[in-house]
């Protein structure tokens, strides 16, 4: 749990900047804050914030989820199976998320 | 999946029969979900930068086509954003840090909880009422982009 409330502690900030950048505080239309340009800009010139973001928002949101199956599902003796799963779909989230942060 | 079974999975998502910290429970599970489920595509969303401008923009036409659909979706992740944010720092404060809870007592009757002392039910109305006014700002500005709503 602490890992949890940890990065849920650090998620408040990173995510409040993060949807800052597309909220109407920018003066950006919805349309705007969508453009490639921008998207762009800001993915890559705050790289670090958002590759914080990723690794902290996959790991507390899938983790999460994980944790409302297996209470919600009681199967106890296939846990592994839903363990499984999340861990093969945090890599492959993680995979795609660093990809896309370091190649642009 | 036996009758039992069943019940238990309806009444962990019923809070109608508990008190107001059952209510933050419940509704903190069902936009953790949401929020969990919207990370996954949004991941691979924003994987299409990578495509260059053409590949951005075409995935941008795709998400458009849903026209409604995608504000009402955008504007239901937005409000699950801002509760599972403002509840989750509530959280934080009474479960780590022990904040809001008030001092331990012994049980008199009638009966009441005592982690939801004054503290907490005030925390808990103060995190509705400025969750919805930001949730409807938010909406505001999604109309917005429709052109119904002047910004």
């Amino acid at each position: 749990m602490l890992l949890m409330y940890a990065l849920g502690l650090i998620m408040i900030f990173v995510l409040t900047f993060h949807l800052l950048l597309v909220s109407p505080l920018t003066g950006k239309t919805f349309a705007e804050a969508l453009s490639y340009n921008y998207v762009l800009h800001n993915l890559t010139y705050y790289q670090i914030i958002f590759g914080i973001l990723l690794y902290a928002a996959t790991i507390h949101g899938l983790n999460g989820f994980r944790i409302v199956l297996i209470e919600w599902l009681h199967l106890n003796k296939y846990q592994w199976v839903i363990n499984s799963v999340i861990v093969v779909l945090m890599a492959i989230l993680l995979a795609f998320g660093t990809y896309t942060l370091i190649v642009l | 999946m036996n009758k039992r079974f069943k019940s238990g999975l309806l009444t962990s998502l019923n809070p109608t029969r508990y008190n107001l910290e059952r209510w933050s429970y419940t509704l903190h599970r069902i936009t953790g979900v949401i929020l969990a489920l919207f990370l996954i595509a949004h991941i691979f969303e924003i994987y299409h930068v990578t495509l260059g401008i053409a590949g951005w923009n075409q995935t941008i036409a795709e998400l458009s086509n849903l026209g409604v659909f995608e504000l009402i979706g955008m504007w239901i992740i937005a409000g699950s954003a801002l509760y599972h944010g403002a509840n989750g720092l509530r959280l934080i404060l009474n479960e780590l840090f022990g904040l809001l809870l008030g001092k331990p007592r012994l049980p008199e009757y009638p009966y009441s909880p005592m982690s939801l002392g004054r503290n907490q039910k005030i925390v808990i109305y103060a995190i509705t009422i400025i969750v919805v006014a930001i949730w409807i700002w938010a909406g505001l500005y999604l109309l917005a982009g429709l052109g119904i709503v002047r910004w």
